[in-house]
Order: structure tokens, then C-alpha cells, then sequence
């Protein structure tokens, strides 16, 4: 096998999720690099939409560095403005939304808003929702891309910011007022998690070549379920890293970061 | 009690927050729906010339404790010329309202953090500021871990619907967001039971500013404008706010906005100061003239990390000095930064198809 570094691995990861015919509501970063992956590969048909305005770029310019750029404009088919493109979302025209966070809890609730302090006093203040709270309410499927830390993967988080399964209760998404079905994927470089259907709890489905389930609930602050199937990733092969690294990200923007 | 209708959001989280504050009884951060409803029928609608120099526009419109909407979106069309003018000009005690943005909310919390006697942000409505790629904002991360700011949180749906609600001159908007988030415990918006499905839904006041400011592409005389790429929500600022400034990339003939009138996106009637600024949202970018200037935003980053590391305030002083106080207008402020860079930034946005006849 190729050698690859971890973000390669999230973005391969990231594209392998996302169907073919479907609509990705993307952020700056690995989301499109993932999703560009997809739409070279196995989702010909796969579009790209950002929460500035554009609907279906051509990402032909490069990577976008800021959602609203003219590289996420390129050749879009339907470029208006947030109201839009969050309003297309609440009606059921965004199969997935691909969010990241600081911390996320066994129901797939992100925080990324603050760390430490209280919210009116905080130590670390973040930069907020953005789009990534209303992505996750009404996108129809959530994923969210999360460094493996005990520290992230949290009994509870500090604020809740990106609505997930909330307390676990079968009807909290209702009670919300939220119309998508709720957090589906997440991805780390070493695993790969979904949730149980029946309790909501997040579930472990695949695990690095070389690692086992142990040394994924190590790294993780609660129970993790283990999937009786649970299964190897799989693991990018010299032409998934070639589109990487000379199509998706030709300038190492977001592939070739150290990891902390 | 905030409201009587919830999500199950109470224990979900560990957060810990100020339980008065977030139950005070509701306020507008701006003008009320009536109030800006009178701004609006009171005003002379005749198809005038607006343009007038920035520091005119400013002067006639900036003044302590107003709300100030802030167009553009992160780094995209954001009005950088109009917040160089108001710190010039002074303004304390202000409430901001956006959705994403970067620079222009970090050049006014640099102003009051060198001098809040001149600039200064009492509280921000907002979705997210920071700077992407380049990272997170270190003046916002200094203000709020020293309690001086307060802020408000929504999504960027929230904001945007908030605008809208505004513009659409109605006092509220349902969302499907915010619900079943710590947003619906502190933010101002308020869970009601839907009187036609009977299930919950999200209620976000309007959000009026005094002042919205906004950079679009090309507009005549009298303030139509059109926006390419992009539209962030500048339109919806626009038509909520009491009073707007727009700075544009071109004037334009006002024939030709007659000619495809389907391309306004913001009527001469909600434009009140009209500036022709080119490079306007530098070092931010606008669709089909130039794309955003990495290295001075990443300098400008530099500096205010440098201050929240240290709380050595010179080298911010010596950027407002140069770049600010040092200018007599916008047009200075670019001489600056050299025809070479802004040839590049020209370049690098490829010459995006606009539309100007």
C-alpha cells in the first residue's frame, strides 16, 4: 500500500461515504476535497453546493479557500445567497452536510462554539454555528469530520452548537423542529463510526489496518458500540492519492497539514 | 420564563451561562420593526444622485450606539472601505450585526482595543467570525475570554433569515435550525408550537439595522446595484436596514439597469450613499475584479495574534497608523499596497464574467 498521510486518509474516508446522484452541502477544506474526490471516482453525478450561494461549481480554478470565493462560484448552475442555498437545505435538497467541530458526544452533537468558561465568559471562544448548525438540522445526513481524541470524543460537550440526537431520545429531533434525519458518518484517520438505529449511539464501523476496537474506545471519553460486523477501512490506492494530491488539492492546502 | 413551548435541549450539554441574561425579556438590538417601518415612509423616494465621497456618507450616517449590518460574506465582498472610514470617523458603543465575517469585524475590535473612546462594540449578533483557511480570530477570542463584548449566536440561516424577516418587513421568521441547539437556551429567538402543524418551530426576530454597509459590484447613480458572484446577504442587509451605504466596483449608466432590470438586486429606494470605490472590499475579494489578498490578511492576522499573545499593543498601533489614520481616504490606503499586488489579485480572480451593459 501507498504511503499516506492522515488527512488523506479523512478526505479518501470522506468520499468513499457520499452517494453518487446526491447533493453535498460542503465547507471550506476536506468536505470538498472529498467531495471532488467522489465526483472523479464513484458519484459522477454527485453536486456540491456552498452556503455563500453557488449550486454545482466547477471547481476548475482550484481549491476554494473561503466558501464564498470566486473559485466556489466557477460555472455554478444556481448562484444566489445564503437565504437560498439554507432554504433549498430546509426543503429536502441536501442529502448530506459535511461539518467538522471541537467536541462531539456519543449522539453526534458538536460543539463550536466555546471551550472552558461559561458562554457569556469564555476561555476559548470559537467562531461559532456558521453554517454547520443548520447544516446539521436539516441537511437529510450529517457527517462530521473530528480529530480521534479523548478530549473531542466527550461524555458531553461544552455547548451544544450542531444539533445531533441530542439527549438520544427518539423524538428529539421532532421536539427540535428540525427536519433532517440526523447525524449518519463520523470520520477520524484511524476509524470510521455511524450510529446504532435503535439507541442512536454512536457506533463504531471500521477500524484502521493494524488496529483494533480497543484502541479506538481508548482514544474515545465514552462507550463506544462496536459493530458485530466491524470491518478494516480501506485504504487509498495510488491513483486515489494521485487525484488527491495533483487534482483535489494541488497546492497541499489541507492535505499536507501537520497534525497536532 | 423565555418561552413556555421547548425542544428537549435543558441537559443535553455541560454549558454554563448567565440564566438572567439569557431571559431577560426581548429587546430590539436595533429598530424596531415599526420604527424602521416609519425610517422607511418617511424617507424621500425621488431617483437622486447619491454619490458623495465616503467620508460624506459616513459622517451623515455613523453615530454612537447604532446597530451596523455588515455585508459580504468571511472574506468575500466585505465592506472594508466603509470600516476604514468609520474608524476614522469614530463610533462608540455599537451593536454589529452579520452573518460570517472576518476582517471587518476584527479592524473594529482592533479600533477599541487601541482606543475605545473613538471605536467601540458593545455587542455582536452574529453566525461566525473568523478567518477560515487562515485561522481563528484572534480579537474576537481576546474580547469575549475578557467579557468585554456580548454576543448573540445564531447560525448562518439565522442571520440571513433574520435580514430577511427584516427586509420581507415582518417581525419574525420560522427556522427549522437553532432548535434542540444551547443556541435556543441563549440566543434570542424563541420555540413556539407551529398553529397549523402543532409541532415546534424556531422563531428568529427580525433584525433591522440602523446602518447596513455593502460593497456590490457595479450600481448607477441612484443605487441600484448589482451583485455577482456570490450574493452573501447583501441584498436582504440592504432592505432591512434604516439607512445603507454601498460602495460599488463601477458606476454604471442607468440606462443599462433599465435595460435588464431582472439584474437589481438592490433598488435605488433602499440605498441612501452611493460611493464608487474600486478594490472597495480589499483586502477581501469581489466576483470578477480580484480575489482576496492571502498575505495581508495573514499579516493583519499576525499582528492582532501577536497582541492577544502578549498584550503588547505596537505593532496594531503602527498598522492603524500606516494603514487607517495614516490615509486620508481608501483610495490612499491602496497606493499603499502598490499596483503590483492589486494587478495580482486581478489576475488571480481569472476576469469572472459580470455582466455591466
Amino acid at each position: 500500500m501507498p504511503e499516506y498521510t492522515p488527512f488523506e486518509m479523512i478526505a479518501y474516508t470522506g468520499s468513499r461515504v457520499l452517494e453518487d446522484e446526491k447533493i453535498v452541502f460542503v465547507g471550506t477544506g476536506l468536505p470538498i476535497i472529498a467531495s471532488m474526490h467522489a465526483q472523479l471516482t464513484h458519484a459522477p453525478g454527485l453536486s456540491m453546493i456552498f452556503e455563500s450561494g453557488p449550486l454545482s461549481p466547477i471547481l476548475e480554478m482550484g481549491m476554494p479557500l473561503s466558501v464564498g470565493d470566486t473559485r466556489a462560484c466557477r460555472k455554478a448552475c444556481f448562484l444566489k445567497g445564503l437565504s437560498a442555498v439554507f432554504e433549498l437545505t430546509q426543503r429536502g435538497y441536501s442529502d448530506y452536510a459535511f461539518i467538522g467541530g471541537a467536541q462531539i458526544d456519543m449522539y453526534g452533537n458538536v460543539c463550536s462554539t466555546f471551550e472552558g468558561g461559561t458562554y457569556n465568559a469564555p476561555q476559548t471562544r470559537f467562531p461559532g454555528s456558521g453554517g454547520a448548525g443548520a447544516m446539521a438540522a436539516n441537511c437529510e445526513k450529517s457527517i462530521i469530520i473530528m480529530a480521534l481524541e479523548k478530549r473531542r470524543f466527550t461524555e458531553k460537550v461544552e455547548f451544544l452548537t450542531s444539533i445531533g440526537f441530542g439527549d438520544g431520545s427518539a423524538d428529539y429531533r421532532e421536539k427540535a423542529g428540525v427536519t433532517g434525519a440526523g447525524p449518519y458518518r463520523v470520520i477520524t484517520n484511524q476509524a470510521l463510526f455511524g450510529f446504532d438505529k435503535k439507541t442512536r449511539r454512536m457506533e463504531l464501523l471500521e477500524v484502521l489496518p493494524g488496529k483494533k476496537a480497543k484502541n479506538i474506545q481508548d482514544m474515545v471519553s465514552f462507550d463506544l458500540l462496536i459493530s458485530p460486523d466491524l470491518k478494516e477501512m480501506a485504504e487509498p490506492t495510488a491513483e486515489d492519492l494521485r487525484l488527491l494530491r495533483e487534482v483535489c488539492d494541488p497546492e497541499g492546502y489541507f492535505l499536507n497539514r501537520k497534525v497536532k | 420564563m423565555k418561552s413556555k413551548v421547548s425542544s428537549k435541549i435543558k441537559k443535553v450539554s455541560n454549558l454554563k451561562y448567565d440564566r438572567k441574561m439569557a431571559e431577560e425579556p426581548f429587546e430590539w438590538w436595533g429598530p424596531s420593526p415599526d420604527e424602521a417601518r416609519r425610517t422607511m415612509s418617511n424617507k424621500a423616494k425621488g431617483m437622486r444622485d447619491k454619490c458623495m465621497p465616503l467620508k460624506e456618507a459616513v459622517g451623515r450616517h455613523v453615530r454612537d450606539g447604532i446597530n451596523i449590518g455588515i455585508g459580504g460574506f468571511v472574506n468575500t465582498r466585505v465592506p472594508v472601505a466603509i470600516v476604514h472610514e468609520i474608524i476614522r470617523h469614530g463610533a462608540r458603543n455599537l451593536t454589529l450585526s452579520f452573518q460570517s465575517n472576518s476582517i471587518c469585524a476584527e479592524l473594529l475590535a482592533g479600533a477599541m482595543i487601541l482606543d475605545p473612546e473613538r471605536v467601540s462594540i458593545r455587542r455582536v449578533e452574529l453566525a461566525w467570525w473568523g478567518y477560515e483557511v487562515i485561522g481563528i480570530a484572534p480579537l474576537l477570542r481576546y474580547l469575549t475570554s475578557n467579557g468585554m463584548i456580548r454576543l448573540d449566536d445564531y447560525t448562518n440561516y439565522g442571520m440571513s433569515a433574520r435580514f430577511k424577516a427584516a427586509a420581507m418587513g415582518i417581525p419574525f421568521v420560522p427556522t427549522r435550525d437553532h432548535g434542540g441547539s444551547d443556541m435556543e437556551l441563549v440566543n434570542r429567538g424563541r420555540m413556539v408550537e407551529c398553529p397549523f402543524t402543532d409541532k415546534n418551530v424556531y422563531l428568529v426576530p427580525a433584525c433591522h439595522p440602523d446602518l447596513g454597509i455593502v460593497h456590490v459590484t457595479a450600481a448607477d447613480i441612484y443605487g441600484n446595484s448589482r451583485i455577482f458572484g456570490a450574493h452573501c446577504t447583501c441584498p436582504e442587509i440592504s432592505m432591512a436596514a434604516a439607512h445603507t451605504i454601498v460602495t460599488t466596483e463601477r458606476i454604471i449608466p442607468n440606462e443599462n439597469i433599465r435595460t435588464y432590470p431582472n439584474l437589481t438586486e438592490i433598488p435605488y429606494a433602499s440605498v441612501d450613499a452611493l460611493v464608487e470605490q474600486p478594490y472597495g472590499a480589499y483586502p477581501g475579494a469581489s466576483y470578477g475584479f480580484y480575489w482576496f489578498d492571502m498575505d495581508h490578511i495573514k499579516m493583519f492576522r499576525g499582528i492582532c495574534d501577536e497582541f492577544r499573545k502578549t498584550g503588547n499593543k505596537d505593532g496594531l498601533k503602527k498598522y492603524y497608523d500606516e494603514y487607517i489614520f495614516g490615509c486620508e481616504t481608501f483610495d490612499d490606503f491602496l497606493s499603499k499596497v502598490g499596483y503590483k499586488k492589486l494587478r495580482q489579485l486581478r489576475d488571480m480572480d481569472g476576469g469572472q464574467p459580470i455582466i455591466l451593459s
